[in-house]
Parts: structure tokens; C-alpha cells; sequence
């Protein structure tokens, strides 16, 4: 390093330096090692999962009856097809529970159309707190099939209107534009066959932009050329191939995607189901059930499986990508707020000592530590307080680190699953893991840090997003999808 | 502060990294493919021959031949993935211990004992399908492996040589998460004599009853009339749980002396037998049960309600006479169950009743 400002100058960038170098390498080693935790995990998954023995005993009575519950708002373009895939899953015992959530457009109206619904009266045990119901309905021909038409609430009071009317002991929930498939269920049964005691399932979440979808189905599945949703494919494949599955062996996973997961429903029930007043309910339900969990002794576990898929469409503009990570991040600070009680709490187990802490370092803090890493590096280097070998050399440092992360995502996807069968798409999604640092991830950094303005300004909203569809021009709806945080 | 040597060595190990990653996409990649095909190779060449074998057009020692000619793990794949499908037991009786001689069968059960998880699966796989008297120890230990997919694959050999491993599998049972119990009955089911004979005497009500609602589920899922008969006397147990599963079981046993025992269960004290009771009693279409289920739908308990309604809408007949009258009475919360299950379509009560 050169020097050539004040003493005091230097030594306030040295301490700092020194602090974001620690981070990085803090930071990342646990990456490292979450990486290292899940291999195996991949493996034994993929080993077992492959095996025809287990399409044999999952269409067995063996498997857990299920009630899926969709909440829809506004979906009428493409409601009719999406639930068509729901109902014909490869699932023995299972039934669909769908919640207009006070819909403007001719979601319902479609509904009773398309699946012959009649009224039922409301013989449902009600132990929720939620926003009126106006009616239930019946399907003449799918018997699976109950559709609750009510006043707007969000998404939140929707699946407790469904967790209400669920008649089975487990619960999936899945947004209404989120394309399951077809032996994703019973992929999602296999721990209840090795004989673990379960609160929680969850599977992975694919980027379906780009995809040959029909019928409600991904036929063909395809990497996206466009820089955005390309870069979130590999974004999605680091943090649900071995993000989550460290987390699996760390006992403290806190994310089972709100967009497919399968929940024990007692426990749901016994918690008051899915929080209102949160933009990230999925988030901030499974940190108050491991929250319960712990406080009444119960050894379940929530665990996160790869094998079982369901596909959602991404952002594809830079201003819709931006409010859903602001959005996200908005819902991890408030849930942090709401529950800081659990940090570094060692009656929390692994949640209060290893999850929130990492949430709070590696998550909520890392646009800040990135912004002002970022920032202070290049004054200083301008300003000759740093070194520009030395500036150089951390970056590529830190560079070539994230990009090593993802590539292992790449490697573990091409080794275990294999879903992307061209070349074509592999190469791309190496090229994507290459280009991400250089403008991807500032963009993320900025939303991010917007996040906290908005969040100290009071702010509660889902913001909106024009969706592409499958193939089709759809509506705009709320942001949804899933946070793909390790 | 950290130096430029420092990093320069960090650069130099994330370089290497990232490179072996790259060369590990490619080499997998390849590894995959190469193997993937000579599985499908195998399979494909083998699928014939099982085919001609099934009509009796070939004997059996041409498919030991074709299999000695494949590589060991072509071989295992292609038994693995077509037997189960193809092959009743007895086939695989006659196929078994012309097999067993094998190079590529012994290896593949030499790995029973492997530290590896994935080679005991497959050994467990293997004896499923051409295990014998001598392999009893090996499954023993399999059927209690740490592993819980080698466990779950053991129940199919377990159940496949009987005897005393069958008595394992139920002392086993209860301690075992209904999904895997509904798994071991699927397997037990398959060999029902010997099953039976040692379900018999553990059907006594001074068993535990913990061990005994394991037992008397598998009696249900049995549908063994001489072991159901053991079921229903025990229908007075002191133990509501013990009542509960009685009542799950017999829905299954369709016998007259069934009914009255059912119909006591309807007005047990605890509401989880009453809804049992009544979700049996509409199973078997029992006619003369129509009265006590119209009462049941005015229980104070929801399920109770639900099923009785049910039950009465699958009896049919007399059932949706009461089932309608309910609907038009005083009392709201039966009003609204009755009416519920009165709309519904004939295939959407079959589908509620079952599940």
C-alpha cells in the first residue's frame, strides 16, 4: 500500500479495511462450508431419489394426506390451467383448497365456470382470525377440489382462510402462478418414509422464464439468455442446492419457500397460522415455528429436500427485480426486528446461534457492508490512501470466490439433477455465474439498502409486477416468488 | 492488515478451485452420460428376454447368461429396475437361486456390510429380489441399518424370506411413523399366512397400547377376517387410543357381529372413536346404523359431524332421507353439515369418505 494522506486518514481506512476483509472472510468461509455440509446431502438425495423404490412406496398408502392451499388474487388469465395442473398431480390423498382473495378481474367467475362450482355451506372449523368469507364452493367435477371465495386480505390472511378449511394433517402451500410438478409431492413424502419427525418440508424453486411450458407443465426446461433472469438461475440453483441443504445439517433451517412448502398443519394452527403484517410471511413463519418448536421441546425438524420441484417466473426488468429484493428485505429486517429475542439466544438451539446470527451478519447487513466496502475502496484508491494493486487483488479475491460459489451450485445441478439436458444451457449458466459481480450484484446492493429507508419510513407494501406468463400475456399481480437467500 | 502475498496466495487457491470445478463439470458430465447409456443398454437388452421368458419361450439360465455377459453394475441396474416390475414372486423365486452363483451377485451382496450407505441400499435392493434362507443375518441387521432408505428397502427383503424376521418387522412396527408402518404393511401383506399366524398372538389386550394399535392397524390393513375377529374384541379396551384404532380397522370387516361393536364405539365417550366409529359403520353401508349417525350429526364435535354425515350419504337409501331431514332441522351446526354433505356428488362423497 502507498500512502499519502493524513495519519489519522489512514488509520480510519485501515480499521476499516481490516473490519470488511474479516467480513468477507468470515462470510465466505461459512458459504464454504455450507457448501461442504450440503454436498453429501445432494448425494444421498439424488442416490435415493433416482431409485424406482421410491415411486413404488410413495404410491403406497404410506404417504401423508395433504391439502394444498393456493391463494389467488387477480390470476384469472391464468387460474384455469394452473389449478388443472394442481389437481392432477401424481399424489394419492390430497385436496386443493383455493382462496379468491377479493379478486377485481373474473378470477371467480372463470373458477365457477371451469370447474362447475356450486355453494356449500360453511361447515368449516374456523380457528383463525381473517377477513370475511363470503362463500365456499364445491366442484362438481373435481371432488378434490374447494374454492373460498373472500374479501381482500393479501396473501397471509388467504392461506389461513385455507389452513382453516384444510381437512388433512399436512398443508402445501404454493402460490397460484407456481408451476408444481407432477411428482414433486411425492418427492416432497420422502422424509415422512425415513421415519423423521417432521414440521416442515420444503423443495426447490426453479426459474421457469424461458421454459417450454404446457398445459401447466414444464416440458422442456431452458436457461434464459437475457443477462436478469439468466443471472437469478444460477442465483436460485447456489441457494436451494447448497445453500439450503447446509442448513439442513446445521439443524436451523429458517427458509421453506412460501411458494412450495409442506407444513405439518397442527403446528400452524397451534402458532395462529401465516402473520399479516409481514411482506415476507413465509420468512417469518418458519422463524416463529422453530421459535415454537424449541420453546415447547418438540423434536421436529424442518427440512429442505432438492429433488422436489416447482417452477416460478422471475423479474425480467430491472425496476420489478428491484421492488421484489426490496420487498424481500423489508420482510427480513422487520422479521429480525420482530424476533430479536432468538439472537445469540442458546435456548434457540441452532436457530438463536447459528441461523439468525448468519441472517443478521450475511444477509441483513451485507448491502451495507458491501456499499460501504465498495465506497471506501474506490476513494481511496483515487485518493492514494490505498493501493491499486492491492485494491485490484480484492477484488478479484472476492470476485473469483463468488463465482467459484457458483459454479459449485452449476456442478452440483449438472452432477445430481441434470435438468438443463443442452450444453447450450450449461455454458450459459457458467457465463451468467462469470458475469454476476459486474452490475448484477450492485443493483442488488441498492435495492437493498432501499430497503431499510423504506422500512424505518413505515412501509408495508408488496409493490407491483407485470408478469410474462407462461407463453401468455398475463396480468399484473403482486411481486411474488421466493427469497433464494442461503 | 492483510498483505498483497496474502491475497495473491488467495487468488492463486480460488483460481486452482474454480479451474478443478470446471474440469469436475465437464469429467462428471461426460462420467454420467457414458454410464447412463450402458444402464439403458443393459435394460434394454434384458427387457426382451424377460418378456419371452414370462411366456415361456426361453429358459430362465438365458437371462443368467445375458446378465454374465454385462458389466456387475449394467447387471445389478437392470435386475433392480425390471424385476420389481415385471416379476411376481414366484418368478423371482425361480430366478433367484440360479442367480445367486453369480460373480456380479455376490459382489453387489458382499456389500451389505459397506460403510457406504448407497452399496448396503444396494445389497438391501438386491436381496429383495434374490435373497434366501442363508441371507436372514444380513437382512436382520439391513432392517435396522442407520440408513433409514437402507431400512425402508430391507422391509422388502424382510418380508420376502419370513420367519423370524417377520417377527422383527412387527416388534419393530410400533415405534416406527405411520408412513413407514403403512410401508411395512404394504410389504407384510405379500406373504399374509405367515404374517397372520404371528400377528395372532399379539392381539391380547395385556400388550401395551402403544404396541397393540400398531398391531391392530396392521390387522386392518391386513383385511385378515381371523385376525379382525381378534380386532374386535378388543373393542371394550380401557384405552380410548386402543378403541380408536379398533374402530379404524373394522371398517374393513364386513361381518354382522362387526356392527353392534361399532355402534357401541359411535356412543364412546371420546370423540375421536365416535368419528371412527361412524366413518366404519358408513363404509360398510350398515343400514340399521342410520338412526345413531342421524343423532351423530348433532355431536359437539366437528369430525364427528363430518363423518356421520358422510356416513349417511355413502349408506345411501334410508341415510340421505335422514341425512336431508337433519338439513332441514333446528339445530344450525347439523343443519349446515348435513347440507354440505347432501350436496355433494356421489364420487365427491366416495373420495371424502376415504380420505
Amino acid at each position: 500500500m502507498s500512502f499519502h494522506a493524513d495519519p489519522w486518514l489512514v488509520q480510519v481506512v485501515q480499521v476499516a479495511d481490516l473490519g470488511i476483509l474479516w467480513y468477507m472472510l468470515l462470510v465466505n468461509s461459512f458459504f464454504a462450508l455450507l457448501l461442504v455440509l450440503a454436498a453429501p446431502q445432494l448425494f444421498s438425495h439424488w442416490r435415493f431419489g433416482s431409485e424406482d423404490v421410491l415411486a413404488r412406496s410413495l404410491t403406497s398408502a404410506a404417504v401423508p394426506r395433504v391439502s394444498i392451499l393456493v391463494p389467488a388474487h387477480n390470476e384469472a388469465v391464468t387460474i384455469v390451467d394452473s389449478l388443472r395442473a394442481l389437481l392432477t398431480l401424481q399424489y394419492p390423498y390430497f385436496e386443493v383448497i383455493l382462496v379468491n382473495d377479493g379478486s377485481t378481474d373474473d378470477t371467480m367467475a372463470r373458477l365457477v365456470a371451469a370447474y362447475d362450482l356450486y355453494e356449500v355451506p360453511p361447515a368449516v372449523m374456523r380457528r383463525l382470525r381473517t377477513k370475511h368469507v363470503k362463500a365456499y364452493y364445491r366442484s362438481r367435477t373435481w371432488t378434490k377440489l374447494l374454492v373460498v371465495d373472500k374479501q381482500n386480505g393479501g396473501k397471509a390472511d388467504s392461506l389461513n382462510v385455507a389452513l382453516d378449511a384444510a381437512r388433512f394433517p399436512f398443508v402445501l402451500a404454493c402460490d397460484a402462478d407456481t408451476l408444481i410438478e407432477p411428482d414433486a409431492l411425492l418427492r416432497l413424502a420422502r422424509p415422512f418414509l425415513f421415519d423423521q419427525k417432521i414440521a416442515a418440508v420444503g423443495g426447490t424453486i426453479r426459474v421457469v422464464n424461458s421454459c417450454r411450458v404446457e398445459e401447466g407443465r414444464v416440458v422442456d426446461a431452458r436457461v434464459d439468455s437475457r443477462w436478469l433472469s439468466g443471472i437469478q438461475t444460477v442465483e436460485y440453483l447456489r441457494a436451494f442446492l447448497f445453500g439450503r441443504l447446509g442448513w439442513n445439517m446445521l439443524g436451523g433451517n429458517l427458509i421453506i419457500s412460501g411458494a412450495f412448502g409442506l407444513f405439518r398443519r397442527d403446528y400452524l394452527t397451534e402458532i395462529l397460522g401465516y402473520a399479516t403484517s409481514t411482506v415476507t410471511e413465509d420468512f417469518e413463519l418458519i422463524v416463529r415455528l422453530q421459535r415454537y418448536l424449541r420453546e415447547h421441546d418438540t423434536p421436529a425438524a424442518v427440512v429442505f429436500i432438492p429433488d422436489p420441484v416447482a417452477w416460478t417466473e422471475v423479474p425480467t426488468s430491472v425496476a420489478v427485480f428491484g421492488r421484489q429484493r426490496e420487498r424481500w428485505h423489508r420482510g427480513l429486517i422487520s422479521t429480525m426486528v420482530a424476533h430479536r429475542q432468538v439472537l445469540f439466544n442458546p435456548r434457540y438451539g441452532a436457530t438463536g446461534l447459528i441461523a439468525m446470527p448468519y441472517f443478521l451478519l450475511a444477509e441483513l447487513l451485507a448491502p451495507v457492508v458491501e456499499a460501504f466496502g465498495l465506497v471506501i475502496t474506490v476513494l481511496c484508491t483515487l485518493t492514494g490512501v490505498l493501493s491499486p494493486r492491492f485494491a485490484l487483488a480484492f477484488f478479484v479475491a472476492a470476485y473469483l470466490f463468488g463465482t467459484l460459489l457458483s459454479l459449485a451450485a452449476i456442478l452440483m445441478e449438472e452432477v445430481s439433477f441434470h435438468r438443463y439436458r443442452r450444453p447450450a444451457d450449461t455454458l450459459r449458466l457458467i457465463v451468467f455465474a462469470f458475469i454476476e459481480p459486474f452490475g448484477y450484484r450492485q443493483v442488488t446492493v441498492w435495492y437493498r439498502l432501499k430497503a431499510f429507508v423504506r422500512y424505518f419510513q413505515g412501509d408495508h407494501s408488496w409493490g407491483r409486477m407485470k408478469r410474462e406468463g407462461f407463453g401468455a400475456t398475463a396480468p399484473a399481480g403482486a411481486v411474488k416468488g421466493t427469497a433464494p437467500a442461503a | 492488515m492483510l498483505s498483497l502475498d496474502v491475497l495473491a496466495v488467495a487468488l492463486g487457491i480460488e483460481g486452482a478451485l474454480i479451474a478443478g470445478a470446471l474440469g469436475g463439470l465437464v469429467a462428471l458430465r461426460l462420467w454420467l452420460i457414458v454410464r447412463t447409456r450402458q444402464v439403458d443398454a443393459g435394460v434394454r437388452a434384458l427387457e426382451p428376454l424377460l418378456h419371452r421368458w414370462l411366456l415361456d419361450d426361453v429358459d430362465a439360465t438365458a437371462i443368467v447368461l445375458l446378465l454374465r455377459r454385462q458389466r456387475p453394475h449394467v447387471a445389478f441396474r437392470s435386475v433392480a429396475r425390471l424385476a420389481t416390475a415385471y416379476l411376481t414372486f414366484e418368478r423371482q423365486q425361480t430366478l433367484a437361486p440360479l442367480l445367486r452363483g453369480e460373480v456380479w451377485v455376490q459382489r453387489v451382496l458382499g456389500r451389505g456390510r459397506s460403510v457406504f450407505w448407497w452399496r448396503r441400499f444396494d445389497a438391501a435392493r438386491l436381496l429383495s429380489i434374490v435373497g434366501g434362507p442363508d441371507d436372514a443375518d444380513l437382512v436382520a441387521s439391513l432392517l435396522f441399518d442407520v440408513a433409514p432408505a437402507v431400512r425402508l428397502v430391507a422391509i422388502d427383503a424382510a418380508a420376502r424370506l419370513g420367519g423370524r424376521l417377520v417377527d422383527l418387522e412387527l416388534e419393530s412396527l410400533p415405534a416406527r411413523q405411520d408412513a413407514v408402518q403403512q410401508y411395512q404393511f404394504a410389504a407384510l401383506g405379500r406373504h399374509p399366512a405367515i404374517v397372520v399366524e404371528a400377528l395372532l398372538p399379539r392381539l391380547a389386550p395385556s400388550e401395551p397400547a402403544a404396541k397393540l394399535n400398531a398391531w391392530i392397524d396392521a390387522a386392518g390393513a391386513l383385511a385378515n377376517p381371523v385376525a379382525l375377529d381378534r380386532v374386535r374384541a378388543l373393542g371394550v379396551h380401557a384405552d380410548a387410543t386402543v378403541r380408536l384404532h379398533v374402530a379404524r380397522a373394522l371398517r374393513r370387516h364386513a361381518d354382522p357381529e362387526t356392527v353392534p361393536v361399532l355402534l357401541a364405539l359411535l356412543a364412546d365417550d371420546d370423540w375421536r372413536v365416535r368419528a371412527q366409529a361412524a366413518r366404519a359403520l358408513g363404509a360398510l353401508r350398515v343400514a340399521a346404523a342410520v338412526e345413531p349417525l342421524a343423532a351423530a350429526v348433532h355431536d359437539r364435535g366437528w369430525w364427528v359431524r363430518y363423518r356421520s354425515a358422510l356416513a349417511l350419504a355413502q349408506i345411501g337409501g334410508e341415510g340421505r332421507t335422514a341425512l336431508l331431514a337433519v338439513s332441514r332441522g333446528p339445530d344450525p351446526m347439523a343443519r349446515d353439515m348435513s347440507a354440505l354433505v347432501a350436496g355433494l356428488s356421489s364420487a365427491a362423497v366416495v373420495e371424502m369418505s376415504e380420505v
